[in-house]
């Protein structure tokens, strides 16, 4: 589904990314872990054409970045700072997503604002959303235009804890469905719920990527990021 | 409905929220009004206020024709307060995209960097061609009431003219607010450059054929004389071909992605 191979990103003469490489499979949760400045946000722009790598292969379904709109059209990003016009409504702003995505459908996007109570904000001009509002507000564009893979950067920032719980329940009916999701985040027991796979990524590498129940048997993600971490020389907790 | 239709949809409805819909084209019909009433009662109002300073009008003056009164309202109301406010009204056209982090969010969509800049281009282009054209009209309408009237297919034509000016105008703001990312930067640049071009009009004639702003010239110059010269043509041509430079310029920053701070 979505393969990674050799990423490598330097702001000047920082190394950012060191050669990721990864494989999310059909079907998948992978969460991708790692501490801050690890690297994360930078390898999910790049995947998502934010960003140009220095060097690295990038595939989603078979075709590569470089394919432009088609490779554009097998996913649905989900950053983790919002910024869209502010006057325009939510319901506005899903229609028009749905439209550049050629996918309608009306009766699961009037599901989706229910389940995530936005019935009456949905109307109101995006300005008016808090964070988490605006958060929900793409997801509910996500399931509704229901594309091969949805890519999320910390997508749980800012949802209150029925959206956590609406969002955890349409990720595992979006999965079964043949979907397959890519995202990133701090909250190691949310990964540990939610995912099927964890990769942990430090100092711009992948160190650990498996299933979730070949890596942490009797332990937590937490201790095994620990772990890891530490492993690699320093602890993120000092 | 293709990409395109979409992204221009979305930007008329960004307009008609951000009541520019409504502001723009009373701005260009207060100036349409503004020449035509000006040159129609400035004999009476010199005649009650300026005697008193010597000023007087001479009782042998020409009547002004409808033409020439329209010509005016081109050159002197549009072309400079008017290609000011355009530019003020487009300056963050894609420089508010950039700063608030817009321009990224659309670009991760599938959309080609090519239909995002048409859409806007297209979208404030024909928005600002019916504010500049409604404007006109009623200048028009003023002129044909106060002065004489101006042959109908001259009015048409002067303003298509006039309007592939309005599209460089349009096309050239687009690409200063790609490069640069602060507005007054922008609108500085644009002003300045744009209001160069006009001024430069008429002072030779081999600079004309290759200004994009003689455009306005040849419209005034239809509207006074009731024809124009075969200079149009090049004119034509060189609005058009400056227009794709400026596109084809926006196009390669934003796929160079300069428009992400690195």
């Amino acid at each position: 589904m979505l393969s990674v191979t050799n990423l490598e990103k330097s702001y000047s003469d920082k190394k950012i990314l060191n050669g990721v490489n990864l494989k999310v499979e059909k079907g998948e949760i992978l969460g991708f872990v790692g501490a801050n400045g690890a690297g994360k946000t930078t390898t999910l722009n790049i995947i998502t054409g934010i960003l140009d790598c220095n060097n690295g292969k990038i595939e989603i379904n078979g075709l590569p970045k470089e394919s432009g709109i088609e490779y554009k059209r097998q996913f649905f990003f989900i950053p983790d700072t919002i910024n869209i016009y502010k006057n325009i409504s939510g319901m506005d702003w899903i229609l028009f997503l749905m439209n550049l995505y050629n996918n309608k459908n009306d009766e699961k996007l009037n599901e989706y604002v229910n389940l995530f109570g936005m019935q009456e904000s949905i109307k109101k001009p995006t300005g008016t959303y808090s964070y988490g509002m605006l958060h929900k507000l793409l997801l509910i564009a996500a399931f509704t235009i229901n594309p091969p893979i949805i890519i999320m950067d910390e997508p749980l920032n800012g949802l209150d804890p029925n959206a956590v719980l609406v969002f955890k329940r349409l990720i595992k009916q979006y999965v079964e469905k043949g979907g397959t999701v890519f995202f990133s985040t701090h909250l190691l027991d949310v990964a540990e719920k939610i995912c099927n796979t964890v990769a942990i990524l430090k100092e711009g590498k992948i160190i650990l990527h498996d299933q979730i129940k070949n890596i942490i048997g009797e332990k937590s993600l937490e201790s095994i990021f620990m772990e890891a971490q530490i492993y690699e020389g320093k602890t993120s907790i000092n | 409905m293709n990409h395109f239709n979409v992204l221009v949809k979305k930007e008329f409805v960004q307009s008609v929220r951000e009541f520019k819909i409504i502001w723009l084209p009373l701005v260009f019909i207060f100036l349409g009004i503004t020449q035509p009433v000006v040159s129609y009662y400035l004999p009476l109002i010199l005649k009650a206020l300026g005697g008193g300073q010597g000023i007087t009008i001479d009782p042998n003056m020409a009547a002004q024709k409808g033409g020439e009164v329209l010509a005016s309202t081109l050159g002197s109301q549009f072309d400079q307060l008017g290609v000011m406010i355009i530019i003020v009204s487009m300056m963050g056209i894609i420089q508010s995209d950039k700063a608030n982090g817009m321009l990224a969010f659309i670009l991760t969509r599938p959309v080609t960097v090519i239909s995002y800049i048409s859409g806007k281009i297209i979208s404030n282009y024909l928005f600002i061609a019916c504010s500049v054209a409604l404007g006109y009209l009623v200048s028009y309408a003023y002129t044909s009431l106060l002065f004489t009237a101006v042959n109908f297919i001259d009015l048409l034509v002067a303003l298509l003219f006039y309007l592939v000016w309005i599209l460089f105008i349009v096309s050239f703001t687009t690409m200063i607010s790609t490069i640069f990312n602060s507005q007054g930067i922008i609108a500085l640049i644009s002003i300045v450059f744009l209001l160069a071009c006009r001024i430069m009009v008429g002072l030779s004639p081999v600079i004309d054929n290759i200004n994009p702003a003689s455009m306005s010239k040849h419209a005034m110059e239809l509207l006074i004389v009731g024809k124009t010269s075969m200079d149009v043509i090049w004119s034509l041509l060189a609005a058009f071909i400056f227009t794709a430079l400026t596109i084809f310029i926006t196009n390669a920053w934003i796929s160079k992605k300069k428009f992400h701070s690195e």
